[in-house]
């Protein structure tokens, strides 16, 4: 373990602005995806869907299916053992209850969503398997929906899981509930506080779901081999999650599957979770063939996968007239959809960390709802949370009449401050970002004049991010190189910044490494790629790794150059004797010692520390009030990122992650029917960010090392998606003095805002 | 039904049996195994299946099989065919302008079929050339950068 502060000078290949070592295979269309592959024989799978919102399942009959010529298997629920409620697989802190993955992939009974799958078909070709699905006969007795959290916890409302009493009200509800759980976090009189301070901001705001919108829609092969073992090819952001889940919903004894991680693309946390994947390999066992499934855009929308939860946020938040903050209060209500959903407790503690406040009453409500079961996206409910509190904290400096960044530095949590948990910050830099926004010219130049109202925002964001366990080892070939294998698959550059740590600590040139990742039979059990831990955990248990390697070399150095292993030096590919000047090449070395049998380093993070996330946004925007269209102008974010491994994959991940942010800020937004149906499940209608949308976002790259973890790297990839819309809100007010506080912030609402103040300052 | 169809991929002359229900996209990937073209929502809202057609991108999505015949299609496996990376595909590794590459492909095509007709164009009208092709991962500004790089010129000041 070392500071990253002391060695960074060092420093040879890590921090390198170093091209992705797998660019190549992408370019050129090389780079393979689950539905790229073909074998002989393979049929493929169709999923049939739920039309209804909520309605119970009375029958289902795939014997006309099953008759189809060419059809080759059918599943439903009745073909997969029944889980109970809690039966836990390891995830992270949390776990994850395979009741509810089982939900997700094949609906038994009940359908709680339209588009969740009741059954699956192989066929020949996908035309063959798609004829099928319209010959499943399906008897529902449509149930009533609750399609917001309004109705759905209504006195009178259906309830989805009459299994679920909300958790976190005493005494224990005697009637279940809607609500799944109710947090609250709590430290000194948060209302009292609120009621004496001088100046205080209330806010509301609405957030519609949206969608992580990877560009490869969910997919799968799935192969079973005539002694019964599986193998899975998968786009999934955990090769051991999914083959824990797909294990789980099949009653498949780990030792008999192996899921294979393909090229990613895309995933932001809606491919932690399997869809469809158990379902492939059930039909691939029942048809004795290779079987791929490959899901539609318009499922991938439209229920078949988990977007991120919609909510209703209401902060209030008071200040003395010194600037300083009092109080703190907070209700936040997630719509889950259709299953329970994450806590809302990160989320919580996220909105308000960056805060120095002594009163704080924080409370957390979890909500079904008859839409699809919201899964992760990006720092998951972090950017609904600051939309809420970064416009609050906007309308306090309003109210004090105070720069928004003076505001912020007067209030900013420091290393040790409290956080909303209760325990001391650990080492940030905070303070640092804010006085870099200070001095860059984003903030210091004077908003250039236009045609339109033109505004600037401020927003900050939070993020804590997780660890858990990553693993790896090395092995080095014939010519002395090392070839690492590693537990996690390659969302954001992984595969680079790794071979920048290996080149590094073998003090080697990142072309001679050879990374890839291992299936989950090649590799130590590693989590998922979430939560910003991968770059974090991966670089610890590559560094334990590259060093056990380089301890079993330098045993044989020694030996080959017969002097004591610790009178040896090691640098460049090279040990050599401290005295009498003998040497010996990684390259000889293997050569001389290749039938000694094999040198296998090996490396585990379980604990690192956390490294937490934090960012700063600037952004300004131009808004047509004829139109209510924003136009965002100039877009800069500041990040801690403790050390950049590669400040080109560090911008890679803060540009995408700010833009997908604008996109939600502006124009993503998922638009029910009364019937629970996605009006616009495409890619036309649901309006993803294009190249003309956006512009060039600036990134500033502030270092803050965190202690106690292997070169102070922090976790880079989530935070840059949080503050963008508060940025782009606070922006919005700044230029036209009225408050958005409906997201996307399209330009319908724009104008309905506008208009409606713009009609109260007329009436008065 | 299945049907014999006669088109120029990539500058070699094929038969290929398709399915009258094949669209070109289907026709490369399932029947020619030229997976390098993706397909990331099959109605033309994306750009991820992006080739080009007498030059001019489409999306292989919208085109029928049966429309192929007597046209050239041109796809990613074309454009670096003598295993030299294109000036495209060079700049967009080295300006960090493929992330999870399942956009990329069709960027390229949208890219080269800009720079074959206009060798140095404004940021403004690369930012136009690739607004059909989402890119979830990057943000754009980096793939405008190496687009731009290529080109050479105006652009490059104007998008630094």
């Amino acid at each position: 373990m070392s500071d990253g502060a002391e060695l960074a000078p060092a420093l040879k290949v890590i921090g390198q602005r170093l091209p992705r070592v797998d660019a190549r295979e992408r370019v050129t269309g090389e780079a393979r995806y689950p539905a790229d592959l073909a074998f002989p024989g393979m049929a493929h799978a169709r999923l049939l869907r739920s039309p209804h919102a909520h309605a119970r399942i009375l029958r289902i009959d795939t014997s006309r299916a099953a008759a189809l010529r060419g059809v080759l298997a059918v599943v439903s629920a009745v073909d997969f053992p029944e889980l109970p409620v809690g039966a836990m697989i390891p995830m992270g802190e949390l776990g994850y209850d395979m009741w509810m993955v089982a939900q997700i992939n094949m609906a038994r009974r009940k359908v709680h969503w339209v588009g969740q799958p009741v059954a699956g078909v192989a066929a020949v070709d996908a035309h063959v398997a798609e004829a099928a699905l319209a010959l499943i006969e399906v008897d529902y007795e449509p149930l009533p929906a609750v399609l917001d959290i309004a109705s759905a916890t209504a006195a009178d409302a259906a309830v989805l899981h009459e299994h679920i009493f909300t958790k976190g009200i005493e005494p224990r509800p005697r009637t279940p509930s809607n609500v799944c759980s109710r947090i609250v976090i709590e430290r000194g009189d948060a209302q009292g506080a609120l009621a004496a301070a001088p100046a205080t901001a209330r806010l509301s705001v609405q957030v519609d779901t949206a969608h992580q919108g990877y560009l490869e829609p969910q997919a799968v092969v799935a192969q079973v081999d005539s002694n019964g073992f599986a193998t899975v090819w998968a786009s999934t952001q955990g090769q051991f999650t999914a083959e824990l889940m797909i294990a789980a919903m099949l009653g498949l004894p780990a030792s008999k599957l192996k899921v294979v991680p393909m090229e990613i693309g895309g995933g932001f946390g809606g491919k932690i979770a399997i869809h469809g994947e158990a379902v492939a390999v059930r039909l691939s066992q029942k048809c004795r063939r290779p079987v791929k499934l490959v899901f539609s855009r318009e499922e991938v929308l439209q229920g078949g996968s988990g977007p991120p939860a919609a909510v209703l946020i209401d902060i209030a938040v008071g200040a003395g007239k010194d600037g300083k903050l009092t109080s703190i209060t907070g209700n936040y209500r997630l719509d889950a959809g259709g299953l329970p959903g994450l806590s809302p407790s990160l989320v919580m503690q996220a909105s308000a960390a960056l805060y120095q406040c002594p009163n704080l009453n924080l409370q957390g409500y979890d909500v079904v709802t008859n839409k699809p079961r919201t899964e992760a996206y990006r720092a998951p409910v972090g950017i609904q949370a600051a939309f809420a509190m970064e416009q609050a904290m906007d309308m306090l400096c309003q109210q004090l009449g105070m720069d928004p960044l003076e505001f912020r530095l007067r209030n900013a949590s420091v290393t040790g401050s409290t956080m909303p948990i209760g325990t001391p910050f650990p080492s940030i830099g905070l303070t640092t970002i804010l006085e870099r926004v200070r001095e860059h010219p984003c903030w210091r130049d004077p908003l250039p004049e236009g045609r339109l109202l033109r505004g600037r925002g401020l927003a900050l964001g939070y993020w804590r991010g997780t660890s858990m366990t990553s693993a790896g080892h090395i092995t080095i070939a014939g010519d002395g190189r090392p070839m690492v294998t590693m537990g996690a698959v390659d969302l954001s550059g992984t595969r680079t910044t790794m071979a920048q740590v290996v080149a590094e600590e073998f003090g080697l040139d990142v072309e001679d490494i050879h990374i890839h990742t291992g299936d989950s039979k090649s590799v130590g059990y590693s989590d998922g790629a979430a939560g910003s831990r991968v770059a974090r955990t991966m670089t610890a248990a590559l560094v334990e790794a590259s060093r056990d390697a380089l301890t079993q070399l330098r045993k044989r150095a020694a030996e080959k150059l017969q002097c004591a292993a610790d009178q040896l030096d090691y640098a460049s590919g090279m040990f050599r004797a401290r005295t009498g000047g003998a040497a010996i090449s990684l390259a000889q070395l293997m050569q001389a010692t290749l039938t000694d049998g094999a040198i296998i380093g090996r490396g585990v993070s379980t604990k690192l520390p956390l490294g937490v996330e934090i960012g700063a946004h600037v952004c300004d925007v131009e808004v047509d009030d004829r139109t209510g269209l924003v136009t965002v102008l100039r877009y800069t974010a500041f990040q801690d990122v403790g050390l950049a491994l590669n400040p080109a994959a560090v911008e890679g991940q803060m540009e995408g992650s700010v833009v997908q942010g604008l996109g939600w800020a502006l124009t993503e937004g998922f638009d029910y029917g009364p019937d629970g149906r996605l009006r616009n499940a495409s890619l036309l209608d649901y309006r993803m960010p294009t190249a003309l949308d956006v512009p060039k976002i600036d990134c500033v790259i502030v270092e803050t090392p965190v202690p106690n973890v292997p070169y102070g790297v922090r976790g880079v990839g989530e935070v840059p998606i949080v503050p963008p819309a508060a940025a782009v809100a606070n922006a919005i007010a700044r230029a036209t003095g009225v408050r958005v506080t409906r997201m996307p912030m399209t330009p319908e609402r724009v104008l309905t805002a506008l208009k409606r103040v713009r009609a109260s300052e007329y009436s008065t | 039904m299945k049907v014999l169809l006669n088109c120029t991929i990539n500058g070699e002359e094929q038969s290929v049996l398709a399915d009258t229900r094949d669209t070109l996209l289907d026709l490369l990937r399932d029947r020619l195994g030229l997976t390098g073209t993706k397909e990331g929502c099959g109605n033309g809202n994306c750009g991820t299946c992006t080739v080009l057609m007498d030059g001019a991108p489409i999306n292989a999505c919208l085109v029928l099989a049966a429309e192929v015949p007597g046209r050239s299609i041109t796809t990613i496996e074309g454009v670096s065919a003598d295993g030299a990376l294109h000036p495209l595909q060079q700049a967009l590794v080295e300006h960090g302008g493929t992330q999870c590459g399942f956009c990329t492909p069709g960027i390229v095509l949208a890219a080269k079929a800009l720079l074959d007709e206009n060798p140095r164009p404004s940021e403004t009208q690369i930012r136009h050339a690739i607004a059909g092709n989402l890119c979830r991962c990057t943000g754009y500004g980096k793939i405008v950068e190496a687009i731009a790089a290529v080109a050479g010129s105006a652009a490059q000041e104007e998008s630094r």
